[in-house]
């Protein structure tokens, strides 16, 4: 086992050591920042409400709209009257912006993790090919599918790897610019209902529900770099699928056959609003359809792997 | 006798529907040098892929220190340390890290190990530069550095001389010698330049065409009796050529006034003797020793690809 330690090591070290990887940290680290410092100057942190008179406060902006809402409707700002009158009704102080809402905020970074991650499983076996290092590699002492398992373990790494610095940079970038409260919750539309929400609880599902996009893509490009042995096609078809996912669905969403599309059930939060891409479908149906899928390209993977000739060019 | 480095028992190799390999057999003892020889797309490569792994057997077997490299391919590999064409490392990491690399991959090779490597090669100084900055010849060493982690039993040694200057050629010739007389290594080094290998060989083996034409003991040929390449020059030379017909039944052909012909070298003193004896005036008689690069392509003739 210490065996296979050293493998998933030696990928890492691979991974980590090269500019392009501390390019892409740095990429998000400047975006995390960049959007601290717009939410700092535009963006709604709550500090009126955050005196003892935030009822009144409250009051007074519902008053304000009630009268811009006489001259003209308009459903933007009904929508904040109804939040407002929410928190009233509830006797609920809305709460300051901190560290924490901005995490949650941040969950649409996920994407960019999922590019890098397909980026990294597109390289992790093609680049071994391009660089020719490759062949010494296989003449180890080792079987291929054990090497292959340490480069498939070490794609997931270094998505865990980057995911928790998303959190964590966000996290300290987010208490520092905007202090940090404790049992974080607030109030969100939900359901046809305002309603209140644990930050935590937001966080671990927004995140979650990306991760399932996140772990097919990957799988795909690391099937199609051990396939074709080639990063750039891997990254390109992986990250056109990626974004072309949702038309794909839609083109075909009249045929029988529609549901059994990959990009059709990689979004599990559709169940949760009971509201599926197609009639019919369930969490259980998805949830076996994405297993399949996995498996399969897993299996194509090892197979491309483990039993092709490594040939000259 | 102790027991063969490398065995390869009627090796095939099958592509498509064409044959590249047809039944390869031949043995490698231990502490030998062995050279594999051919013109390109003889099947070196493929068949040195075949050594280590990288491709398939189609048929027969490859036995390492008696381990098959079918049934039984990591004791095998464990044998083994080889280049397979160039040298290639990770160009963003140190050589030193590329070293340790390698070594995490196979149980048993201790840091020492590696310092002692990096020393055998004559690598200390440039071991901590990134290996893009390297050149060939360091690359090459750091390859061989690769190849000798693990203390293998045959060392594997695909186009050695690729690319390398004279110098770099000679240190590598040394360099292997000395591995095979010292730790008993058995080393395969493939070329298709004979005149470069010739030297540090202690047997060839001639492929062509995906078959195991001819092994020539290096050796062997340095002692036996040999034919030699006569030049002899005469005037008038014609007369010399039907001389030499009649008298000792030599076929010799006539070229710019001197006669052009093979055979044994003790037999000189008779010849010039007869010449003398006929009148004819000899201003030069040189011998060349038939190389076995002659040899070589005596038996590879015209360098045709099938």
């Amino acid at each position: 086992m210490s065996n296979f330690f050293k493998l998933l090591y030696n990928e890492q070290f691979k991974i980590y050591i090269r500019k392009s990887t501390w390019i892409m940290y740095l990429l998000l680290a400047g975006i995390i920042v960049t959007l601290a410092v717009v939410a700092n100057s535009y963006g709604e942190l709550n500090e009126k409400y955050q005196q003892d008179n935030w009822r009144e406060v409250l009051q007074e902006e519902n008053n304000e709209i009630n009268d811009t809402l006489k001259k003209n409707e308009d459903s933007f700002v009904s929508m904040q009257l109804e939040k407002n009158n929410f928190h009233l009704e509830n006797d609920i102080q809305p709460r300051e912006y901190d560290a924490w809402q901005f995490v949650m905020e941040n969950e649409l970074l996920l994407s960019l993790v999922t590019l890098f991650t397909i980026i990294v499983a597109a390289g992790i076996i093609a680049n071994e090919f391009k660089w020719g290092t490759i062949k010494l590699l296989l003449i180890r002492p080792l079987s291929r599918t054990k090497i292959l398992l340490s480069k498939y373990i070490s794609v997931l790494v270094f998505a865990f790897f980057t995911l928790l610095f998303v959190l964590l940079f966000s996290w300290i970038v987010g208490a520092l610019f905007f202090g940090v409260n404790g049992e974080p919750s607030f109030v969100q539309y939900q359901l046809g209902n305002y309603a209140e929400a644990s930050v935590f609880e937001e966080i671990t599902k927004g995140y979650g529900y990306q991760l399932v996009t996140l772990l097919m893509m990957a799988t795909f490009a690391f099937m199609i770099s051990s396939a074709f042995r080639q990063s750039s096609l891997a990254i390109g078809v992986a990250i056109f699928l990626m974004f072309a996912g949702n038309s794909i669905v839609g083109f075909f969403a009249d045929r029988s056959w529609a549901k059994y599309i990959l990009f059709a059930n990689t979004n599990l939060e559709q169940y949760e609003f009971g509201d599926p891409m197609i009639e019919g479908m369930t969490l259980g149906f998805s949830i076996s359809v994405l297993a399949v899928y996995y498996i399969v390209f897993l299996l194509i993977s090892w197979l491309f792997f483990t039993k092709r000739d490594v040939a000259g060019h | 006798m102790s027991e063969p480095a490398m065995q390869l028992l009627d090796v095939k190799k099958n592509i498509g529907s064409k044959q590249i390999i047809k039944g390869i057999s031949f043995t490698i003892n231990q502490g030998e040098v062995f050279g594999f020889i051919g013109p390109n797309g003889a099947g070196k490569t493929t068949t040195i892929r075949m050594m280590v792994g990288l491709m398939n057997l189609s048929d027969g077997d490859i036995r390492i220190m008696g381990n098959s490299i079918k049934s039984d391919y990591k004791q095998a590999a464990r044998e083994i340390g080889a280049i397979v064409e160039n040298p290639e490392m990770y160009p963003f990491m140190s050589g030193k890290q590329n070293l340790l690399h390698y070594a995490r991959m196979i149980p048993g090779v201790t840091k020492e190990r590696v310092h002692e490597v990096i020393s055998l090669v004559g690598l200390e100084k440039p071991i901590n530069d990134k290996v893009g900055k390297y050149s060939l010849g360091m690359r090459q060493r750091l390859g061989i550095a690769q190849a000798l982690l693990h203390k293998p039993s045959v060392l594997i040694l695909d186009e050695p001389t690729n690319g390398l200057d004279p110098a770099g050629i000679r240190e590598i010739r040394t360099y292997i010698r000395s591995l095979a007389e010292k730790e008993n290594v058995a080393v395969i080094i493939s070329s298709h330049l004979l005149s470069e290998i010739e030297q540090m060989c202690d047997r060839i083996g001639i492929i062509k065409n995906g078959e195991l034409i001819a092994i020539q003991d290096v050796h062997d040929t340095q002692a036996e009796k040999q034919i030699s390449q006569i030049l002899m020059e005469v005037t008038p030379a014609e007369k010399a050529c039907e001389l030499l017909k009649s008298q000792h039944d030599i076929e010799s052909a006539v070229k710019g006034g001197a006669l052009l012909f093979q055979n044994e070298k003790e037999l000189i003193p008779q010849l010039i003797k007869t010449l003398v004896e006929h009148d004819i005036s000899v201003f030069q008689v040189s011998v060349t020793k038939a190389s076995l690069e002659d040899k070589f392509f005596d038996l590879i003739g015209e360098n045709t690809i099938e």
